[in-house]
């Protein structure tokens, strides 16, 4: 179990709105849906209609790209405010986002920024975690980026910076092992020592996904199955944890249900088995 | 020598470069105030196959694809009447001027109308505004809360003699529309085909987007159609409306007519609530 005594959810997907006529009308045999709070945060029409169905029927975890928690400008209040509403609203088991910046100076970019790891970096995003922890009335879960610069100014590797950020500012972490995939290809580290020295108490959720490579680079495009290195990261990781929420994440060229949920239930064959399991397959019954 | 410069200019460098519409080394040149080019590699490191230029660019190469989709996705048939190139240019001059400030993509869009008549180099100007204030009056309305209908138990209640002082009010997902151009029907001929209808000629038109049982719809009304709604819309009382649309329509045919509009529109849910007049006082 994790720090924060958050629930193991099971194999999850990301709730789409292609998918909405399906889930509503077969009501699939899903773990849990994680849901895209911006998506839901400013509609009160369908899309807000179907959450509360879906949240009615499944365990909702919501997941979010704006808040911009490492971004230089003030935290906005009117978006946490909304956050909050939602996820009280859904019955959210947690509250997740990234640890990078999405826009300046007023504006939003909405991409997933870089961060330097800096000292400064660290004591600036710790702050605002706290801040955003205090305003949600539970601890923020951040996942690591997958990321296309490194900074010079880097003082610390992103695993470390993790660490010390979970250790100050006592948040949990989305261990996304695409996105460490990917920056290791496009960063040249060794993803084992990335995934050996996470702090493993505090992964609360997992994501799995697919990505594209351009050959000089990864894109983490969230556009496919997952490749093989992939889901043996997801199980390296697994043994230390143990089992976790797990969620596969596919945003672009977004198949049938059936095909998604498949991929995502690959997750079983990686994580950890329970403990009587263990026992049986030791004992060869 | 790595260069150590505070986290908030280091990221309203990186923002001026990713958001610049040209080739990475004009935004790099662009920024050349907040960094100089030649000191890029101080910033940012080198990979084994890409220099610290060419991994800034993969993020400003995706910042413009992000806003097409974006955009894509709340004005598809204006993105199907300009193509492929036309749509990107006015995507890329509409973000330069009105940069999203909100922490959502689904309010991208909210000026794009506006910014249509000044758009530069835009072709069938007048057609593509209208176009627009349609699809965003069709967001708008998918985003509205929802608000019950009027029950007919409630308009029974009325007596005659009092609707002359009765106010409607619409459902909040409601919007009127005098526009210069056939878009609806335009809107409707798109389907799922690829091909691209041509424009169609100017004919003024009366639309209502209005949301049923969370279904966007659209409603082709006639002039004085429009003009009672909005009318109701204002908050006029229904005597006064129907008094300032009989003049357009004649009083030989309103009374028909204003019946089936009015069951028409009931029978759509258009009407949220009604006020009575408060009933008079007698002071001694």
């Amino acid at each position: 179990m994790n720090l924060f005594n958050l629930p193991d959810l099971g194999i999850g997907v990301g709730l789409r709105t292609v998918h909405f006529g399906h889930i509503l009308s077969r009501r699939p045999a899903v773990d849990w849906f994680e849901v895209l709070s911006e998506n839901f945060m400013d509609t009160r029409g369908r899309p807000l209609w179907i959450l509360d169905q879906v949240a009615e029927r499944y365990p909702i975890a919501l997941h979010g790209v704006s808040m911009s928690i490492g971004g230089t400008d003030p935290l906005d209040r009117e978006y946490l405010r909304k956050l909050k509403a939602l996820a009280e609203r859904t019955r959210a088991h947690w509250v997740s986002d990234h640890l990078c910046w999405t826009g300046v100076a007023g504006r939003n970019v909405h991409d997933l920024l870089p961060m330097p790891y800096t000292e400064e970096a660290l004591r600036h995003t710790a702050g605002r975690v706290r801040q955003v922890s205090e305003i949600l009335e539970r601890p923020l879960v951040l996942e690591n980026p997958s990321s296309y610069v490194q900074f010079a100014a880097s003082s610390m590797t992103e695993w470390e910076f993790l660490a010390r950020l979970g250790e100050e500012a006592d948040c949990g972490l989305l261990l996304d092992v695409n996105n460490v995939y990917v920056s290791s290809f496009n960063h040249g580290f060794d993803p084992r020592a990335y995934i050996d020295n996470v702090p493993a108490d505090r992964v609360v959720q997992y994501h799995v996904a697919g990505h594209t490579n351009k050959g000089t680079h990864i894109l983490d495009s969230h556009s496919d199955h997952a490749v093989a290195e992939v889901w043996e990261l997801f199980r390296r990781s697994c043994r230390r944890t143990g089992n976790v929420s797990t969620l596969y994440e596919w945003d672009e060229d977004i198949p049938d249900f059936e095909v998604l949920h498949a991929e995502a239930l690959k997750a079983r064959a990686y994580r950890e088995q329970p403990a009587a399991e263990r026992l049986r397959v030791a004992r060869g019954a | 020598m790595a260069l150590d410069a505070p986290l908030g200019r280091v990221q309203r460098w990186m923002q001026q470069v990713v958001v610049h519409p040209g080739t990475v080394e004009e935004a790099l040149a662009a920024a050349r105030v907040k960094l100089a080019p030649s000191r890029i590699g101080q910033l940012i490191l080198p990979s084994r196959t890409l220099t610290p230029a060419e991994r800034v660019e993969i993020y400003q190469r995706m910042y413009p694809l992000r806003m097409e989709e974006a955009l894509g996705v709340d004005y598809p048939a204006l993105q199907r009447f300009l193509g492929g190139d036309g749509f990107r240019r006015l995507v890329r001059d509409y973000v330069a001027a009105f940069p999203s400030r909100s922490y959502t993509l689904n309010r991208l869009g909210d000026h794009l109308p506006e910014f249509i008549p000044t758009a530069p180099g835009l072709r069938h100007r007048a057609f593509c505004h209208d176009l627009a204030r349609l699809e965003l009056a069709m967001t708008e309305v998918f985003d509205e809360a929802e608000t019950p209908a009027l029950s007919p138990e409630a308009v029974a209640a009325v007596p005659p003699e009092k609707w002359p002082e009765v106010r409607l009010r619409p459902i909040a997902a409601f919007r009127l529309l005098a526009v210069r151009y056939p878009v609806n029907a335009y809107v409707a001929s798109l389907g799922g085909k690829a091909q691209r209808p041509p424009r169609p000629g100017r004919q003024d038109a009366w639309l209502l987007v209005f949301r049923r049982d969370y279904s966007v719809r659209r409603l082709e009304l006639t002039r004085p159609g429009h003009d009672l709604l909005s009318a109701l819309a204002a908050g006029r009382t229904l005597g006064d409306a129907v008094t300032a649309a009989a003049r357009r329509r004649g009083a030989a045919a309103r009374h028909t007519q204003l019946h089936r509009w009015f069951r028409q529109w009931m029978a759509s849910g258009l009407f949220a609530g009604l006020e009575e007049p408060e009933p008079s006082t007698n002071r001694s």
